[in-house]
């Protein structure tokens, strides 16, 4: 039975590998924007994966713990926190990223990267 | 009056919340956008030296009876020197650094104020976001929450772009996205790996852990993270393989816009540079690392805008190789030579302002950027002429200006350093700089005007004038006087060393 922080790392590696893939090498825009979602869910789970603790308790201090206890037992809170703002900071790039393809798809008629985003429009 | 620090942050983006709810009434948002201009270059000037906690969480050390009552592992521990909250700290290089960044957004917003008749209530909200953003990168000693910020200022960078009017801001918007989109992740998780060895997001805690030995700098997870953080550093400043995009974001602004996404570009290669060299300066090799890729940046960016027609390309090319010389002084990691990169990347700001509002002057006369297709423009507007000159004099290094000074002090801290031949490079390349640049003004300025050259809009705005007045007024202060600046970078440095 794998351990479930590392199986959150290696998924969380995984997810970051197979965005990079899409984003690099697919063609299409939206699948590249999917593939960069990936790589930002990656990150967070990364981050959740480090936070996580084998049998261990939310991190509320309850009425009869002792804080050796709770600091010996409890899952550390700080990434939690940090990963909330990190989702919202990456739906909001996704929302960007996905007008900006609409727009474009209008203006080319084509969602093929290659079309709308080749060397020679710089 | 400590009070103040967060302002810095707080009222460009109230400010900015505001100039959305009032986007149809174009005189309100002149106003308005005007006086918070005006208002933001002050709130430095007033703001006292000092640490700044949210939520007033102090360290434990400095809270005695809190620090009593918790368990011996703790208040005995280097958890008691562990910042709680975020946390912002203003110093010198932040009051010099904030104060000139809110002169360049305000000169910005004139200027767009004065060249346009309806004012977008979108476009300043962008501007004030962005300056909003990379100030609280600047003041914050979190390194998440700097990264938050960058996150935001990349989405304001790319609002700033699609508001021009060229036609291909969407593509270069969406492949800056692209790019941004691995490079912010990568950062993250470089983060999340520092995170992990040390439980604190926190830049002083991280140093404090480093320092005392309690994490090894030589471990693989360690350098593992500083190769993460370094990468997403590489894009957040258009270093290599990334100037290509940073100079295209540039071009494809209009003049403000680019004059304001490099000040903003610059303040994010410091703050950042900063948190990297303090966090990672056991690490072996990180000069090397960053003088290999300042290099690269300065003489590929060099490269490409000496083949260049395009003066708003030209110039995005030769802002980006201008931020190498601020990579070398962070690489060569001395006092004097970090002190001259600080003041290099203020200088930065205001002279690339000065070029892209002196050039946008000419696309605003003729409508094109193409320099084959101009001339002769210095009978028309000899004054602006003589302002983009001395623009780029200062850019090349020509005494008695800014980027003079700022450029010597870097060559000595190079020959004092024992790295002769980076000074050799360095003087080389300012050279060529200045090669470009007299190429470009005399293809627009003063070779014969083309006979098929329309000058479709004569009169240039006052307001374009009167900012590159001051800017150039800058230039020759700091030029004449550099100490002004100096002193508060060199105390600063000496600090962090």
């Amino acid at each position: 039975m794998i351990d479930t922080q590392l199986a959150a790392l290696l998924s969380s590696g995984s997810f970051i590998i197979i965005g990079l893939y899409a984003a690099v090498f697919i063609d299409n825009i939206i699948k590249k924007i999917i593939g960069l979602s990936f790589i930002e869910e990656g990150a967070n789970m990364f981050l959740i994966a480090l936070a996580y603790r084998t049998d261990g308790v939310v991190p509320i201090f309850l009425p009869g713990m002792t804080p050796e206890w709770f600091a010996s037992n409890s899952a550390y809170p700080l990434p939690h926190a940090l990963v909330l703002t990190s989702i919202v900071i990456g739906a909001s790039t996704l929302a960007v990223m996905l007008a900006i393809a609409m727009v474009l798809y209008r203006k080319h008629g084509s969602l093929s990267a290659s079309v709308i985003l080749g060397d020679k429009h710089e | 009056m400590n009070d103040l620090i967060p302002l810095m942050v707080i009222v460009p983006i109230i400010a900015a919340i505001l100039l959305n709810l009032f986007i149809k009434y174009n005189t309100t948002i002149k106003i308005l956008s005007f006086l918070v201009a005006i208002v933001l270059p002050i709130i430095p000037i007033l703001s006292n030296y000092g640490l700044h906690y949210f939520g007033g969480h102090a360290p434990l050390m400095d809270n005695g009876t809190l620090l009593n009552s918790l368990p011996s592992y703790i208040s005995d521990g280097p958890l008691s020197t562990f910042h709680i909250g975020i946390t912002y700290s203003f110093e010198s290089l932040q009051k010099i650094l904030i104060f000139f960044l809110f002169v360049v957004g305000f000169l910005c917003i004139f200027t767009t104020i004065g060249e346009r008749k309806r004012t977008p209530g979108s476009y300043m909200f962008l501007m004030l976001m962005g300056l909003a953003a990379v100030t609280a990168m600047l003041l914050s000693d979190d390194i998440f929450h700097m990264y938050i910020f960058f996150e935001i200022a990349v989405v304001a960078q790319v609002g700033i772009i699609l508001a021009s009017t060229d036609n291909q801001r969407y593509e270069i918007a969406m492949k800056y996205m692209i790019l941004g989109s691995i490079g912010g992740p990568i950062l993250l998780t470089g983060i999340g790996f520092l995170l992990g060895l040390v439980g604190s997001v926190n830049i002083t805690d991280i140093v404090y852990v480093v320092r005392n030995g309690l994490v090894n700098a030589n471990s693989p997870v360690f350098l593992f993270s500083f190769g993460l953080i370094f990468f997403g550093w590489l894009y957040s400043v258009g270093l290599p393989p990334f100037h290509t995009i940073k100079s295209a974001v540039y071009s494809k602004a209009v003049p403000s816009g680019s004059a304001l996404l490099q000040a903003l570009s610059v303040v994010i290669f410091i703050s950042l540079g900063i948190a990297i060299f303090r966090i990672y300066s056991s690490v072996p090799f990180i000069g090397v690392f960053i003088i290999f890729f300042s290099l690269c940046g300065m003489i590929l960016s060099l490269t490409m805008a000496i083949m260049e027609n395009d003066f708003k390309r030209m110039i995005g090319f030769l802002a980006v190789g201008e931020l190498g010389y601020i990579g070398l002084g962070f690489g060569l990691g001395t006092k004097l030579s970090l002190t001259a990169a600080l003041f290099q990347g203020l200088n930065e700001m205001i002279i690339t302002a000065t070029l892209f509002i002196g050039f946008g002057v000419v696309l605003y006369m003729t409508k094109t950027s193409d320099i084959t297709k101009l001339g002769g423009l210095i009978e028309k507007n000899p004054k602006i002429a003589i302002i983009v000159l001395l623009g780029g004099f200062a850019m090349a290094g020509v005494p008695p200006l800014n980027g003079f000074q700022s450029k010597l002090m870097l060559v000595q801290s190079a020959l004092s350093d024992n790295f002769p031949e980076l000074a050799v490079i360095m003087i080389l390349i300012s050279i060529v700089t200045f090669m470009t640049f007299i190429k470009a003004f005399h293809s627009v300025y003063l070779k014969p005007k083309p006979k098929n050259l329309v000058i479709e809009n004569s009169d240039v705005p006052r307001s374009s004038v009167l900012v590159m007045v001051v800017l150039i007024a800058i230039c020759i202060v700091l030029g004449v006087v550099p100490t002004l600046v100096t002193d508060g970078f060199s105390g600063f440095v000496g600090g962090l060393i």
